[in-house]
């Protein structure tokens, strides 16, 4: 069942890590580029870059019949999926089992399962393990309202068919819940096509804690320790890193063991994510599990020492698991800071141009997983995520030391990206502490943004000598006036 | 010829002139000599202005200078006070809302003729898979929504003009 070609389904950053593995691994290895799309780093790894064509670049990515015919033509025996796009998409899975193509990931039935959160909750609930009070609408749509008011204030309302924080609301007490309900209805409807909800206690300042987790589909499942994701815009982590600083040691063993136990019971193959709530108190939820590799996988990858994408391989060539769950350290301190495109002020908006000079940083526990190059152009196409910044260092003060002079020293000239904003995150004292939830950036939006020390004086004099116009115009002018200073006025 | 620079939203007027030895950065605060020299990396160079001397990394793009200095990264506007002049056609700055960035329009808020408050959504557009609010920007009239639910615009497209201020 060896692999020999791997077809990497997928783009930017996540498709030149995965590459980058597979070749390190001596396979064939191709990669998909849309008609329209731009060089980027995966291109220049791959062997062969397949061509996908679609009424869109995402809807190119999404069309399963195009991307396993290519895989076909091309004589792909694998397909890694990365993540977003196909990666969690059962249907997709199983006519790449038909095909004969082996899928780097879960079976369709496990991505099933786990895709629905309504079944996922209840299956793992029904399997002992902690889950939020809750109400789903499925199991009786005419009491939803009645069922959700008495699961308590405040609630979060998802999308059934949801992820990644889309259609999510927290109603407070005393908040008008019919009318969020419809709002995150409609939500579900336009970004998963299903308006299925649930609701679930809302836990006041929660952490997010997640697992990371391989099985080898013949029932061996270990963890590789948690990873902390609390720092969250918009419900989309921008921050990760690991070991949590919330945990004991009797915590962080009983919530690793806890996802063990989920990926063991659906008898997991592949790398996957079980994620939680973790409360103040210290009490755990299960959230959800994610059947991929995770954006965030890096700071697993710093502690530990293994490279979680090579398991992967190992794992779909039926070579099994590399390690046993002692021989999985976690060594260190490493944190992981999403670099995008968009603009903290302007609550988070996307931000497009021409990235006009892009100097990475380097150093000791510095590793960057880019998805962008010198000259290239940041659309609207794709995610606003241009690459991925992760330092480790041998404790967290050192590993945040380090994450704060590389995003610092991290030059992207051309468009507004969150580099400052994140080395202001880096800087707040709650962050130093430990003491953050998922809130956190809302709660500090102010402290955040503000403005730092005033160098209008310096950007004006650079943008007038940089001005070619400016500057051009002023060279014209004969000696006699030039002296004369300002002399149109 | 003058330049409107904005830096984090705030506009100033300058223009550069020579004094034989050295470049002057004429600003509403004072006329400032400065110099830049090229120096190093890619896009790096020297200021010396005000006293001060500071490494720097630079890009110039076609609508705004890029600059990197002591682990910040800044964006200055560039506006010709002529085109300015000459692009509006009448309305003030503050009458229109111009899009942020090319994307798809979700859903229209308001019609004209709507009295509006400042900060009441007028659209919800969608770019780059994230929704945004756009508001008014002053208490008006709704004057046109030349876009509806569903059509895709470009960056800068006029999304929503409000009807001059009377004065």
């Amino acid at each position: 069942m060896g692999i020999s070609k791997l077809l990497v389904a997928n783009r930017g950053e996540i498709a030149a890590r995965v590459l980058r593995t597979a070749r390190a691994r001596g396979l064939a290895t191709a990669v998909l580029r849309h008609s329209s799309e731009q060089e980027g780093p995966a291109h220049l790894i791959a062997d062969e870059v397949v061509t996908i064509e679609g009424p869109t670049p995402v809807a190119a990515y999404l069309d399963i019949p195009q991307i396993v015919e290519a895989a076909q033509r091309i004589g792909a025996d694998a397909v890694h999926p990365g993540y977003g796009f196909l990666s969690e998409n059962a249907g997709f899975v199983a006519v790449l089992d038909k095909a004969g193509v082996t899928f780097v990931g879960p079976t369709s039935e496990v991505i099933d399962l786990m895709g629905d959160k309504v079944r996922a909750r209840a299956f793992v609930e029904e399997r002992g393990f902690p889950v939020a009070p809750s109400a789903i609408e499925d199991d009786d749509p005419a009491s939803f309202v009645e069922r959700a008011r008495a699961v308590g204030y405040p609630l979060l309302i998802k999308p059934s068919a949801g992820g990644g924080g889309k259609g999510m609301r927290v109603v407070p007490e005393g908040g008008a819940l019919e009318s969020e309900i419809e709002t995150a209805r409609r939500e579900g409807e336009r970004y998963f096509g299903d308006g299925r909800l649930f609701v679930e206690r809302y836990i006041e300042r929660p952490r997010h804690i997640e697992v990371q987790v391989m099985g080898d589909g013949q029932g061996n499942v270990v963890h590789f320790w948690e990873r902390e994701c609390s720092i969250q815009r918009r419900f989309q982590k921008i921050i990760e890193e690991t070991p949590s600083p919330a945990l004991t040691p009797e915590q962080r063993g009983e919530i690793c063991e806890t996802a063990a136990g989920i990926a063991r019971a659906v008898n997991y193959r592949g790398a996957g994510t079980v994620e939680f709530i973790y409360a103040q108190n210290g009490a755990f939820y299960f959230l959800e599990m994610n059947t991929r590799l995770q954006v965030e996988h890096p700071v697993t990858e710093m502690v530990t020492g293994f490279d979680l994408v090579a398991e992967q391989l190992r794992i779909a060539a039926g070579e099994g698991l590399s390690a046993a769950q002692a021989d999985i350290p976690q060594n260190g301190h490493s944190i992981e800071l999403r670099i995008c495109a968009e603009d903290a002020r302007e609550d988070f908006r996307p931000a497009i141009g021409d990235i006009l000079l892009l100097d990475e940083p380097r150093g000791e526990g510095v590793r960057v997983d880019s998805g962008i190059l010198d000259g290239g152009e940041v659309t609207t196409d794709f995610d606003a995520m241009l690459s991925k910044l992760i330092v480790h260092g041998p404790d967290r003060a050192e590993a945040i030391a380090r994450a704060r002079q590389a995003v610092q020293n991290y030059v992207i000239l051309g468009l507004t990206t969150n580099t400052g904003y994140l080395d202001a995150i880096l800087a707040h004292p709650d962050f130093a502490s430990g003491d953050v939830s998922t809130g956190f950036l809302a709660e500090q939006a102010d402290t955040l943004t503000a403005p730092t020390e005033d160098v209008s004086d310096m950007l004006l004099a650079v943008a007038a000598l940089s001005d070619e116009r400016l500057v051009d115009e002023v060279m014209q002018v004969p000696q006699m006036h030039r002296k004369m200073g300002g002399w149109r006025n | 010829m003058r330049r409107i620079f904005q830096i984090n939203g705030e506009e100033t007027e300058c223009w550069l002139s020579h004094d034989g030895n050295r470049f002057i950065l004429n600003t509403p605060d004072g006329a400032h000599p400065c110099r830049l020299d090229p120096a190093g990396a890619p896009g790096g160079h020297v200021l010396r202005t005000r006293g001060r001397v500071q490494d720097l990394r630079l890009a110039v793009g076609p609508d705004a200078t890029f600059v990197h200095m002591n682990g910040r990264t800044y964006a200055i506007g560039r506006v010709d006070p002529a085109e300015r002049l000459a692009g509006r056609d009448g309305g003030a700055a503050d009458d229109r809302i111009v899009a942020p960035m090319p994307g798809t329009v979700v859903s229209v808020n308001a019609k004209p003729g709507d009295h509006v408050r400042e900060g009441q959504p007028l659209l919800d557009i969608e770019s780059m898979k994230l929704e945004t609010s756009l508001t008014a920007p002053r208490d008006g009239v709704v004057a046109e929504i030349p876009f509806a639910a569903g059509d895709s615009f470009g960056l800068k497209a006029t999304l929503a003009l409000l009807a001059p201020e009377e004065d």
